[in-house]
């Protein structure tokens, strides 16, 4: 057992469950969904991300672009909330919100390709 | 280039973690505290602002509390976000400026840029491995020549002195070992503008090392490499290598020359040495008594050459180990007269100094002549920087290594055939080298020698490969009469041909001329000139084979048809 692939495994799920966390609901229900749990998923999403630096294999390759692309789509998902709330005044209407809940939705496929590459790597390992 | 960024952010790993963390951290404080707003109700600030403030905190902009005024627990957790993101920031800053400096990184950076300043070569370039005082005077001259050359060293030193050079054209150059195959392959092996390999190193094996590689990776390329022993000039040569010049043979056979066949000695001289004073007088030591002092590399390589000429040879060597020094030798130190005067200094007519110490050569000579002063002194020049003491001591001949082989080796780069015509010529009779040498003083009168060569092709001489494509026939004489006049002839001659695998040393002048052939040439400057003119100017060439002057103007050529009907 090794610290660094415990802390990388741990990143790769956490940015999954959190993104699930999040994703989890109904779709256009404000109430469903929490702005922190956005939050914390953006930060592990990018922790992540930053740990699969430098990784030159064709899987470290295929590793840090699900992530980028996971980042991508929950960042641009809190631009629509943050810009919404600026103008718009704090009442969220549907429309917004369940292109928030659904870009967020992209970002978890994301992840759950992430994590599915973790377990290839770690079935495929020679004991 | 993708190397280096995965490598710098593989070393930026931890710091950006960091960075993301505390502001991740202080972005959450600032939401979930409590704030007022201007009206003095209950205020949190978005994530937004929280990102926004935690921005310019960190970075140490500082805008102002916003967007109203903090409460003061808000000022608590500023104070501690404050401290916190700086320090990350500072250490962040510090990190990267680290990995700049890295040796790894730097040494990447520069092959990256090497790399791309090789593949955008578009010119014939030589790749030079090795940068020593040969390198450097080769390079030197290739340089002023318009010749490109690409330089590789693993060591620190004189290659750093490329940096800052006032050469006309800056060679590309890299500290780095050329054994390696993929070093050899940035720096341009297989590049299709590659005119060859210059193996240069001080040490046997890396130089047979260089002539594998560049074998196996690029069997076309013209390979040239330095040799210092007899084993290892085999071996290089073994793998393909074109030329193999080892630097004491050079030297010790051309003294064997100077003695036993002076002709030969001036054709190698004007064909191989210097090129900016020509030699013309021949040293001549008289055949006799020979001391060499010291049976190293040098001493050996000479004993060998002398012995073969039959002169009567005394070896003086200093070190009583040494084994295999030949009967009859003095075991002592040949700094002293006592040594010298049991070598027989009195009746020699010669002293070579070949030890491997400089002082020691020199002060070896300096007694000789105070023993004899009318012997012919020998120095071996070991380094560079002896050169003014060498030539303030007025010694008979020096063997300065570098100068030695940068001349052969640049020769040998203008010129390939040289080396075919020099190893046939090495096997002529006094009298056939008399009789060249004299012709080549008769074409060359009192300038300097130029030798060149040109191929039978379309591209370097189209007229002529016009003429010959139309089946008409070419004599060798024909190419040399003067274009002014195709009475008088061009100041040159052939020295050397060779047709296919076929070689003819100093071709008679009613020999055809072929499509394909290549010729080596002697004489001046203006009798290259006027050789280019012939052979690329198809009015001149008609005229010379002919007579006939044909007008270049289209409307001339057709008054002329008219006038002939």
């Amino acid at each position: 057992m090794r610290t660094e692939k415990v802390v990388f495994a741990f990143f790769i799920v956490l940015a999954l469950t959190l993104n699930f966390g999040f994703f989890l609901g109904d779709f256009s229900n404000v109430h469903h969904h929490n702005v922190y749990e956005l939050f914390a998923a953006i930060v592990v999403n990018l922790i992540a991300t930053v740990l699969k630096f430098g990784d030159r294999t064709h899987l470290g390759s295929v590793f840090l672009a699900t992530s980028l692309v996971a980042v991508l789509q929950l960042i641009v998902a809190a631009l629509i909330w943050g810009i919404h709330s600026a103008t718009a005044g704090a009442e969220m209407d549907a429309d917004t919100f369940s292109t928030i809940v659904s870009l967020s939705g992209g970002a978890l496929l994301a992840n759950i390709i992430s994590v599915v590459l973790l377990v290839a790597e770690t079935v495929n390992l020679r004991r | 280039m993708s190397n280096l960024i995965y490598l710098l952010l593989r070393r930026l790993r931890a710091p950006l973690i960091t960075l993301i963390l505390v502001y991740a951290v202080s972005m959450l404080g600032y939401v979930l505290i409590p704030g007022e707003d201007n009206n003095r109700d209950l205020y949190y600030m978005t994530f937004f602002e929280a990102f926004y403030f935690v921005s310019f905190m960190g970075t140490t902009i500082g805008f102002g509390e916003i967007p109203y005024e903090f409460t003061q627990p808000q000022r608590y957790w500023t104070l501690i976000c404050l401290y916190a993101t700086v320090i990350t920031w500072l250490y962040g800053i510090g990190s990267l400026l680290s990995v700049f400096q890295d040796p790894a990184f730097r040494q990447q950076t520069k092959l990256n840029s090497f790399r791309r300043a090789v593949s955008r070569i578009r010119q014939p370039f030589y790749l030079i491995c090795g940068y020593g005082e040969t390198g450097r005077k080769l390079v030197e001259e290739l340089a002023h020549d318009g010749v490109l050359s690409v330089v590789l060293d693993p060591e620190e030193g004189p290659i750093n002195d490329l940096e800052v050079n006032d050469l006309p054209i800056s060679p590309l150059w890299l500290r780095a070992d050329a054994s390696d195959a993929q070093l050899l392959e940035y720096a341009g092996i297989n590049h299709p503008r590659c005119s060859g390999i210059i193996s240069l190193a001080n040490d046997d094996r890396v130089n047979l090392t260089i002539a594998i590689v560049a074998q196996l990776l690029n069997k076309n390329v013209r390979l040239i490499a330095r040799a210092d022993t007899k084993q290892a000039e085999s071996n290089i040569l073994s793998f393909g290598a074109n030329e193999v010049i080892n630097p004491f043979e050079t030297f010790a056979s051309r003294l064997a020359l100077a003695i036993n066949s002076p002709s030969l000695h001036l054709i190698y001289e004007w064909t191989t040495g210097p090129r900016d004073r020509r030699v013309d007088e021949v040293y001549l030591p008289k055949k006799g008594r020979w001391i060499i002092c010291g049976f190293g590399n040098f001493g050996r390589t000479a004993y060998q050459y002398l012995d073969d000429i039959g002169q009567e040879l005394c070896v003086i060597e200093p070190d009583r180990h040494r084994r295999d020094v030949p009967a009859g030798a003095i075991i002592g130190r040949p700094t002293e007269a006592s040594t010298l005067k049991k070598a027989g200094i009195d009746e020699a007519v010669g002293i070579i100094a070949g030890t491997g110490n400089d002082p020691d050569n020199l002060s070896v000579l300096m007694t000789a002549r105070e023993l004899n002063p009318n012997i012919f002194r020998v120095a071996h020049q070991n380094e560079e920087k002896n050169k003014p003491i060498f030539e303030a001591a007025e010694l008979d001949v020096v063997m300065q290594r570098g100068n030695l082989i940068s001349d052969k080796i640049f020769a040998l780069t203008q010129t390939p055939l040289l080396g075919d015509f020099l190893r046939i010529v090495q096997r002529f009779k006094s009298e056939r080298a008399n009789l060249l040498a004299s012709r080549m003083i008769a074409v060359m009168g009192d300038e300097f020698p130029e030798l060149w060569e040109f191929e039978v092709n379309a591209k370097e001489t189209p007229a002529l490969f016009d003429r010959l494509n139309a089946k008409h026939q070419v004599l060798v004489e024909d190419l040399l009469r003067l274009p002014d006049n195709r009475e008088k002839r061009i100041e040159a001659f052939m020295l050397f041909l060779k047709r296919g695998e076929g070689n003819v040393i100093l071709p008679e002048n009613n020999r055809l001329v072929h499509i394909g052939d290549r010729f080596l040439m002697c004489g001046t400057k203006k009798a290259h000139h006027n050789v280019q003119i012939m052979t690329r100017n198809a009015q001149y060439l008609e005229y010379g084979l002919t007579g006939d002057l044909k007008p270049d103007s289209l409307v001339w050529r057709k008054i002329m048809a008219k006038l002939a009907r």
